[in-house]
Parts: structure tokens; C-alpha cells; sequence
């Protein structure tokens, strides 16, 4: 009478579970059927290792000292860069006075279009292309926040280095800017080598200023 | 049913609401992706904020851009209608064809019904009609405005009324696994959504929430990361339990896998939150909170996956033949990986380079097409034969869809890891020398504007399988008849919803749980030693826990059974675990993290003009792409810190008081926290910061022009409409209810603030000669002074010159322990050395 496919059929209930076979669940809901196969060993080790490594991480790092606070390492990261940058900073100016600026620098193809390329990214927003600080507008010449960089005007001083001082610190600290406005410390942002070709880019274009 | 039963009832279900719910599902889904693919584009192309109008109407309209239709008010119309709107009606759907099955009920009221479905859809186009007018509370998928939040509200509280009222009236004694899914997602969802929307109006569109800073931060991304959870993943993982071996003909693979994974998942998943705010000032304590539990929940969700996949076994076959297992094993396979991501992702490590990259927006959208939309699309095409009696349209139209669809997300999850991945990578990257980054922010933008047009394609591909879904169903739909089942069904003689509370609450498996709970938090919470004695408590009360369950397997186990019968103690349960993670971190958050225990930096509160500004900013969703939070970490710090200062990332205390908090999830824009400055010489209130304020007139009115290669819209109108004075005095008087300490002001006081420091930007503007807006072109000097002064772009203006000014608070005592502040006993026993210079200038 058994159909011989039967005994391949998975058990239903207790009598399999005792027999160690497959268990086909009782229940039946909307003609759902579930077995009720064991956990797989590694889902169950991927599960406990988390729990442990809960534990073993939360220790260390609140029952030990092994950890710095994020704020610790940052600060003293931190400290480090501050130190290099003014070492390469001292380092730049120690190479650079104001002649080498005018002479070889600036003079140098190369290195001002490099600051030209500085520039275009990082300052023609107040400055403009042509170093004119204002944009055209149909007929009009409206003005950018920034100086002009082409009137013959050096409001915080005409020799290169001051030049370059002023860009790595920004407008300085007891001026009032310019109609406010105040130009960011490039220093944070730029490299001293960076600095000194945006320096030679514009001394290239105020040949008269500068002497070149 | 194994016993004969004696007695038997005749039911009609109601698949009325299912068919609606699942028409408006493909609508709205059609809609939100629709909306998707636009605000794809605009990252691409700034025209696609408007301008592109202008072609496509042959210059009748002529706008630069178009305030409605700009990213910042179309992605959280599109996170929105993608997630309430398309799953929201698909999980009704699915919850209402499964649970009266499952019951062998119809569902309790059909009056309940009807107004679910109807009010969800009335929700949903007030939706649709006030986020593009910059309507929003300014919380991601939370910004929806207060009086549709009570709607809501409303509406899922008829929906649980309805659901549990089905439960109550069932034939079937036990409940299926679908249905605690089901009862978790509707008792979580109405947790989260109540405790996040909870805010103070003040005018019938706007209100304030009553969290802020950190702390609003925690609770939004408690409710955010739990909106994925029970929203987009506990109803959906239901579905899978009913609908798959439905479709497959295979009973599921394992019921203890189920009791395991459904039991963790609902506790675990509610801890994981904060992950979203990793390397943040979010307290420490609560980002190891977030990324341990998120490592945690790996092996639960996996455990879900398993369930589904392995439930195909011997029905493999069918993957050729059938459309419907081709979804379901997709979609279940991509919720894998999605589960697998997720947890990565929350590694801190990780999180460093992935966070507010695109890289997050990929591993949403493996879960959101791959996991959702498959599912769904899987479901509908099961549903709709059923549903009208006939057979499936095109059962190769529907084949086409998966492929297409299938190819879409590849692409799109492809190009988003490789922009994420890439700009993470270029945003890090170190010039020459190692003291300044190489890149600056728009040429990491600009860099992976490749992927980005290949996300638009992907996802428009996925959405051109949504319309060959829409087809597919509507021909269906027209080649039969609605029809609803009618079915005899035995009525149960077994005992069931029986078991006194006392019965569920007190007993050895609860018993065990709960005492080892409260060890565990008493482990993170009690000072120095005493935690030590906690988790060795724990760690016997586990052991012996193991132990008992070892000796006495069987009277567990009944008793869990014995729970299925009663589905109130069973949600009751279910409220439990899911009440515990939350409370855990938010409560002594709520304590600790207040004005009277911040040092060093505390936030300066803003002018009232400088709120109007605020609520500009909020309004114009400049948070979907700005974030306001300076992490932790190196390049973040050498990016955006000011010179000279070596602890200038962001402090908690430098966004206290911000209602809501505005840190963001994602740049596609540089982060703005260090935006702001002084009070400017010479000045009553007017501040200038990094940049100045001509800069950012002229950034408003277009950004190209002074950042070449920006993709941010113009903001033209902000030019032309007047900032709302008149709210002001209102304004204050909630931000003080809520707690932030504004001095006390009359409303003239406010309102001359407000005007004065208006007419000091303007005057600046007009002094520099800027360009006069489109409305104003004659005018210069004083005229156009007045003019600006009562503008938008002023106070926005005004509102970003202040971004994350502060001043110092010292403490005497210096930091000492601070009950419930793991991190503060910590600090107390390992001081910081002294490499730290201590930022004793205000900014």
C-alpha cells in the first residue's frame, strides 16, 4: 500500500524529531508548511562572535586605556601638521626673498602656470580671470569682493614677499578688509610652494609693480 | 488542521482594499521614481532645476531656476513618495491579503479599511503638494509638515485598530510568522514616528522640534534607521513569509530560524541608529552603541535571508519558468547584500571614507530597487491573477522587467559605489608634503560626473520596468473580473488568546531576559567598578540563562508556542524589545547632554534675523546636500577647520540649540559649519566668515560664478521674496518654550534686531556695488539697499555668516565624572595629556 516516494517525505512532528530526520511542522497556516531545520552552525558563530566582540571591544576601550578618544588623536595629528607647515613654510621663505620671486620665479613659464592654475580654481571668484575683481554683466563691470589685482594698487604691500604673506595669512587681523571683506588664510589650504607660484603668477602679470 | 472540526463559517476577504492599495502602490511608485530620475539628473545638470524649462516650452517660461522643482525640495519628495507612498501601499497590500488568510477572517471593519485607504492616498497628495513649496520640518523622511503628521498618525492608528481587531476576531488559533512581523512593524512604526515628529508650531505649516542639537540627531536617525527597519524591511520580510512559499510550494525552510532571527532583529535593529552619526560629536558611548549593534545585527538579518533562500530549495526549477520566484530570489539575494553592507558600513573605519559620500546612496538603493522593488514587483505579479481571476498578461513582459530592472540597479549600485569609493578617496587625499589636501571639494564633484549619468540611466531603466509592471497588471486587471475569495473555514476549537498577562510576563525564559538586560545597561551606565560587577552578572546570568533553557528545552518552547495563541501578550513582548534600545540611548542623552554640562564650546544663539535665515535654509533643503558637522577625523578637520587651531572639528556643544539640528547625511556640497565669523567692525550684528557677504550674494544668484563646475541651482526667487518679519516674534517664543535661552524680547525689540541687522548686510551689498537683482535692476545705492533688506537671500545671508560661532564656557571643577556618561568616567580615569592647547578664545 505505501507509495515508495513516502518514506522519502520528511516526518511531521515529534516522531521525526526523536528519529533525528527532518521535521515537517504540525501546524499549517493558509496551507503554509514549515520545517523546523537546525540553525546553521556559521550563522549561529558569525552571531555569537558579534555578541563577544561587543563585549571584548567595549571593554577595551572603556576598561583599558588602549584607546585614545577620537578627540586625543586628532589633536595631536594635528599639532604634527601645524609643526610641518611651518617648517615647510620656513623652509620656502628661507629659498625665497624678493628678488628670486621677481627673477626666477616669475620668470619661470612653468611655475606661473602653475599659480595660474591656483589661481583660476581658488580665487577668480573675487578676484576674476583677468585680475580686474569685477565681472561684465551685459555693458556693466560689477565688482567681486575681492582687490583688484591690475591697478597698479597694493594696499597691503608692493614687494613680493608681503605679497606672499598676505595670501598665506589672509587680509591681516587689525584691517578692516575691503568693504568688509576679508580674504581667508590660504595658508590652510595651500602648500608655501603653492603659494609662492600663485605670488609669481601675479607678479607676471604686473610686470611695471614689480619690476620685472 | 489536524483535528476535524466540528463547526465551520463561511468568509468573503476583502480584496477590494488589497486591489486599491496595490494600483496606488504602482502609481506612486511610478511617480516617486519618476521624481527620482529628475533629481538624478540635477546633480548632473544644475539646468534640470528649472532652466530646462525654458527649452522645452520655447522660452514661455524664462527662469534661471524654479523653486519647486529644485533638488532640495524634490529629494525629500522623491525619499517620500518612494518609501510611504510606493512601499507603504505595498505593504498594505501585502498585510491585507496575508493577515485575512492567515486569520481566516475578513478583515474587522470594512468602514477601518476604507478609511485607510483612503486617507493614506489623501496623505500622500498633501505631500505632494507642500514639500515642493518648501514645506518641511527639515528631518530627513520626516518632513512632512505637523498637521499631516497627526494624519498619519491617525491613519496607522486606524490601521493597527483594524489589523489587531482582525487578529482578535481569527479562526486560526496560532499566529503565522508573517504576523509578527506585521505586529512589530505596526507598534514600532507608531513609536518612532510619534516620539520624532514631536515638535512645537508655531503657524498652521511650521513648527519647531522639541529636540535639538546631538540630541535631535539621535533621535532622528533612531526613527530614520528604524524607518528602513520596520518599514521597509520587518512588513516586506512578512511577505516574503506568506507570499514565497506560496509561490514556491515549499513549506519555509526552518521555524526556529524564524523565532531566532524575528526575536533579535526587532531588538537589535532599534540599537543601531547611530551609526548614521559616526566620528560626529555624537558621544562616543553611543557610536560604539550604534557600530556594535550594527555588527550584531549582521547574523538576524542574514538569518531572514537564509529563510527565504533556502525555502526555494527543491523549487529552483521554477526560477526559469516563473517570474514571481525570479523576483522573490532576487530581491531576498539583494537584501543580503544590503544586510552585509550595512553592518560593514557601520564599522567607523569604514564610515570614515563612506559617510556623506555616494556610497550610502548606493547601499539605500540595493535595498530600496533591489529589496523593495523586486519584492513588490514579485508580489504584484502573484496578487494580480488572483485578484481578477485570470491569468498574468504577459508572463514575458514580465520576464523583461526583471532583466531591466535587474540590469538598472546593477548599474545603479555599481556607478554610486564607485563615486562614493572614488570621491571618499579623492576627499582624503594629502598634497605633496602632507601638511594641505590636494583637491578641492568641486573637483572631487566634478570627477565623478560619469557615474552619476550613469545612476540616472540605471535608475531609469528600473523605473522603464515599473512601467512594463504598470502595463502587465492593468492588462491583467482588464482580462478578468475583481474578484474576492470566499472561503469555508473551520471555526477553531483549541483555546486560544487565554494567557493572563501575569502568564507572559513571569516566567523563566522573560525571567532570564529581563535580568540580564538590566545587568547590561547597568554595565554601560554605573561608574568604574561597579560596571565591572554588572557584566559579570551578566555573563552568569547568560550561563545560567543557557543552562535552564539546556535542562528544560521543551517548557520554553511551549511557552513560546503557547504566545502564539495570544497575540495580545505576544505584541506586548514585542513593544518590550523594541521600547529598550531606544530608551537606552536617548533617555540619559536627554539628561546628560544639556547647557549646564557643556564645556569649552557653546553655540551663540542666532539674531532673529538670523533664525529667518535658518528657516530659509531648512525650507530650501540645503541639508540634502550641506552638512553642518566637522568629523573627527583628518581630512575633515584640514578641510574645513580655520588656521592655527588644532581642535576646530565640530563640538557638541556647537549645535545645542539648533531645532532641528542640520548636520546632514550627505555632501554633495562642502560642509558649512565653519562658514561663520565675528561680528564685523564697526557693526551692531552683522558677522562675515570665511567668505564674504558678497560672495555669497553672488554664489546665491549663481554658483558658477564663483565656484566654476558647481552643480548647485540658482536661487533666484531668493532675490525676490521678502523674508517673513512678521513670524518672528512667534518664532522666539516656541524656541524658548523648547528650551533654547533667548534673553527676553518684545516684538519690537525683534522685529528692530531683525531690521537693523537686515539693513547692515544690505548696505554692505549696496555699497559694493553688486549686481541688482532682476526686480530691482534700476536701483542702486539706498534705494537698492532697501530694496535687499527686506529679501531672502539677506537673511540667508545673515543665517550662514553665523553657522557655528560659539563661546567658551570653563568649568571650575574641570571634567569630573557625570552619572550616566560612560565616556565621562573614562576620561575621569585616563586624563587627556596635555598636547591639547586649550581654545580659550572665543571665535
Amino acid at each position: 500500500m505505501s507509495d515508495p516516494t513516502e518514506s522519502q517525505q520528511p516526518k511531521r512532528g515529534e516522531f521525526a524529531q526523536a528519529k533525528g530526520e527532518v521535521i515537517l511542522r504540525e501546524h499549517e497556516y493558509d496551507g503554509i508548511q514549515e520545517f523546523d531545520q537546525k540553525l546553521p552552525n556559521w550563522w549561529l558563530f558569525t552571531f555569537y562572535f558579534a555578541i563577544a566582540w561587543f563585549v571584548i571591544y567595549w571593554v577595551l576601550y572603556y576598561h583599558t586605556g588602549t584607546y585614545r578618544t577620537d578627540q586625543q588623536k586628532i589633536t595631536s595629528h594635528l599639532v604634527q601638521i601645524e609643526e610641518q607647515k611651518s617648517e615647510a613654510l620656513a623652509a620656502t621663505l628661507s629659498q625665497l626673498d624678493d628678488q628670486t620671486l621677481i627673477n626666477e620665479w616669475a620668470t619661470n613659464p612653468e611655475k606661473t602656470a602653475a599659480g595660474e592654475a591656483i589661481f583660476s580654481t581658488n580665487c577668480v571668484a573675487c578676484h576674476a580671470a583677468d585680475l580686474s575683481a569685477t565681472m561684465s554683466v551685459g555693458e556693466q563691470k560689477i565688482p567681486l569682493p575681492g582687490l583688484p589685482l591690475n591697478d597698479g594698487q597694493w594696499k597691503y604691500g608692493a614687494k613680493p614677499l608681503e605679497v606672499f604673506n598676505l595670501i598665506n595669512d589672509g587680509t591681516p587681523a587689525d584691517s578692516a578688509g575691503h568693504n568688509g571683506a576679508r580674504m581667508q588664510a590660504w595658508g590652510q589650504i595651500l602648500t608655501p610652494e603653492q603659494i609662492a607660484e600663485v605670488t609669481a603668477f601675479i607678479i607676471s602679470k604686473n610686470p611695471k609693480d614689480f619690476g620685472l | 488542521m489536524s483535528t476535524p472540526a466540528s463547526r465551520t463559517t463561511t468568509i468573503t476577504y476583502d480584496d477590494q482594499s488589497v486591489r486599491q492599495f496595490m494600483f496606488f502602490s504602482i502609481l506612486w511608485g511610478l511617480v516617486g521614481m519618476l521624481v527620482g530620475v529628475i533629481c538624478a539628473t540635477q546633480l548632473s545638470w544644475w539646468q534640470m532645476n528649472g532652466k530646462f524649462l525654458e527649452q522645452l516650452t520655447f522660452g514661455a517660461i524664462q527662469a534661471e531656476g524654479i523653486s519647486f522643482l529644485t533638488f532640495g525640495r524634490l529629494r525629500p519628495l522623491h525619499t517620500n513618495a518612494v518609501i510611504f507612498a510606493f512601499v507603504g501601499n505595498m505593504m498594505f497590500a501585502g498585510v491585507y491579503y496575508s493577515t485575512q488568510r492567515l486569520c481566516k477572517a475578513r478583515m474587522a471593519s470594512d468602514l477601518l479599511s476604507k478609511i485607510h485607504v483612503w486617507g493614506w492616498q489623501l496623505i500622500i497628495v498633501a505631500a505632494a503638494v507642500t514639500l515642493p513649496m518648501g514645506l518641511t520640518r527639515g528631518k530627513e523622511y520626516a518632513e512632512l509638515i505637523w498637521p499631516i503628521n497627526i494624519a498619519v498618525a491617525l491613519i496607522w492608528v486606524i490601521f493597527a485598530i483594524n489589523f489587531f481587531w482582525t487578529l482578535a476576531k481569527r479562526n486560526e488559533p496560532s499566529l503565522y510568522v508573517a504576523l509578527w512581523f506585521y505586529i512589530a512593524t505596526i507598534v514600532t512604526v507608531a513609536m518612532l514616528y510619534i516620539v520624532n515628529h514631536l515638535s512645537l508650531p508655531t503657524s498652521l505649516t511650521h513648527s519647531y522640534p522639541i529636540f535639538g542639537g546631538l540630541q535631535d540627531a539621535l533621535v532622528q536617525w533612531w526613527y530614520g534607521h528604524n524607518a528602513v527597519a520596520f518599514f521597509l524591511t520587518t512588513p516586506i520580510l512578512g511577505i516574503m513569509y506568506y507570499f514565497l512559499p506560496k509561490a514556491a510550494n515549499r513549506p519555509v525552510y526552518s521555524y526556529r530560524l524564524s523565532i531566532i532571527h524575528f526575536w533579535s532583529l526587532v531588538f537589535i535593529y532599534i540599537w543601531a541608529g547611530p551609526h548614521h552619526l559616526l566620528n560626529t560629536s555624537l558621544p562616543r558611548w553611543l557610536q560604539m552603541l550604534g557600530m556594535l549593534f550594527s555588527l550584531m545585527l549582521w547574523a538576524p538579518s542574514w538569518g531572514g535571508m537564509l529563510n527565504g533562500l533556502l525555502t526555494l530549495r527543491g523549487a529552483w526549477n521554477k526560477l526559469r519558468t516563473d517570474p514571481v520566484i525570479k523576483f522573490f530570489a532576487a530581491g531576498i539575494t539583494f537584501y543580503g547584500m544590503a544586510t552585509f553592507e550595512g553592518p560593514l558600513l557601520s564599522i567607523r573605519a569604514v564610515n570614515q571614507l563612506s559617510h556623506y559620500t555616494d556610497w550610502t546612496i548606493g547601499h539605500v538603493h540595493a535595498g530600496a530597487l533591489g529589496w523593495n522593488g523586486l519584492m513588490a514587483a514579485g508580489m504584484f505579479y502573484w496578487l494580480a491573477p488572483r485578484l481578477w481571476k485570470t491569468k498574468l498578461w504577459s508572463t514575458a513582459l514580465a520576464n523583461l522587467h526583471f532583466w531591466v530592472g535587474l540590469v538598472g540597479i546593477l548599474l545603479y549600485v555599481a556607478a554610486m559605489w564607485t563615486a562614493g569609493i572614488m570621491q571618499g578617496l579623492m576627499l582624503g587625499e594629502v598634497a605633496e608634503g602632507g601638511t594641505t589636501l590636494k583637491y578641492e571639494f568641486v573637483e572631487t564633484l566634478k570627477a565623478i560626473q560619469i557615474e552619476y549619468i550613469l545612476r540616472s540611466f540605471g535608475g531609469s531603466l528600473f523605473l522603464l520596468g515599473f512601467v512594463f509592471c504598470a502595463i502587465n497588471i492593468w492588462k491583467t486587471a482588464r482580462s478578468g473580473q475583481a474578484h474576492n475569495d470566499t472561503v469555508e473555514v473551520a471555526i477553531p476549537e483549541e483555546k486560544m488568546d487565554d494567557m493572563a498577562i501575569k502568564g507572559a510576563i513571569f516566567n523563566d525564559p522573560l525571567s532570564y531576559i529581563v535580568l540580564g538586560l538590566v545587568c547590561l545597561c547597568l554595565w554601560i551606565f554605573l561608574p568604574p567598578h561597579g560596571d565591572k560587577v554588572a557584566l559579570i552578572l551578566t555573563v552568569l546570568i547568560s550561563i545560567k540563562a543557557i543552562a535552564a533553557f539546556r535542562k528544560d528545552t521543551r517548557s520554553w518552547i511551549n511557552w513560546h508556542e503557547r504566545l502564539l495563541y495570544n497575540y495580545l501578550p505576544f505584541t506586548l513582548l514585542v513593544a518590550f524589545a523594541v521600547v529598550i534600545g531606544g530608551g537606552v540611548q536617548i533617555v540619559p542623552s536627554l539628561i546628560v547632554n544639556r547647557e549646564k554640562n557643556v564645556e569649552g564650546r557653546l553655540q551663540e544663539l542666532y539674531t532673529p534675523l538670523e533664525l529667518a535665515g535658518r528657516d530659509l535654509y531648512v525650507s530650501e533643503g540645503c541639508y540634502n546636500c550641506h552638512s553642518q558637522m566637522i568629523r573627527t577625523l583628518l581630512p575633515d578637520v584640514m578641510r574645513y577647520s580655520r588656521a592655527g587651531k588644532t581642535d576646530d572639528y565640530s563640538h557638541l556643544g556647537e549645535s545645542l540649540f539648533d531645532h532641528p539640528f542640520q548636520w546632514g547625511s550627505k555632501r554633495t556640497g562642502p560642509d558649512l559649519a565653519r562658514e561663520g565669523g565675528d561680528i564685523v567692525q564697526g557693526a551692531k550684528y552683522m558677522r562675515s566668515g570665511k567668505r564674504d557677504n558678497v560672495w555669497h550674494y553672488n554664489h546665491f544668484m549663481n554658483p558658477r560664478q564663483t565656484s566654476e563646475g558647481s552643480n548647485m541651482p540658482n536661487y533666484t526667487w531668493l532675490f525676490e521674496k521678502k523674508t517673513d518679519f512678521k513670524a518672528l516674534p512667534n518664532k522666539i517664543a516656541v524656541q524658548t518654550r523648547i528650551g533654547v535661552p533667548y534673553p527676553p524680547m518684545n516684538q519690537h525689540e525683534i522685529n528692530d534686531n531683525a531690521r537693523v541687522q537686515a539693513a547692515e548686510i544690505a548696505q554692505s551689498l549696496a555699497a559694493a556695488k553688486v549686481l541688482p537683482p532682476a526686480g530691482a535692476q534700476n536701483l542702486s545705492g539706498d534705494a537698492l539697499a532697501n530694496y535687499l533688506a527686506d529679501r531672502q537671500v539677506v537673511a540667508l545671508i545673515a543665517y550662514v555668516q553665523k553657522l557655528g560661532t560659539y563661546r567658551i564656557v570653563e568649568k571650575e571643577d574641570g571634567p569630573g565624572p557625570v552619572p550616566l556618561d560612560p565616556d565621562s568616567y573614562r576620561n575621569a580615569r585616563n586624563p587627556a595629556p596635555q598636547t591639547q592647547k586649550p581654545d580659550t578664545a572665543a571665535n
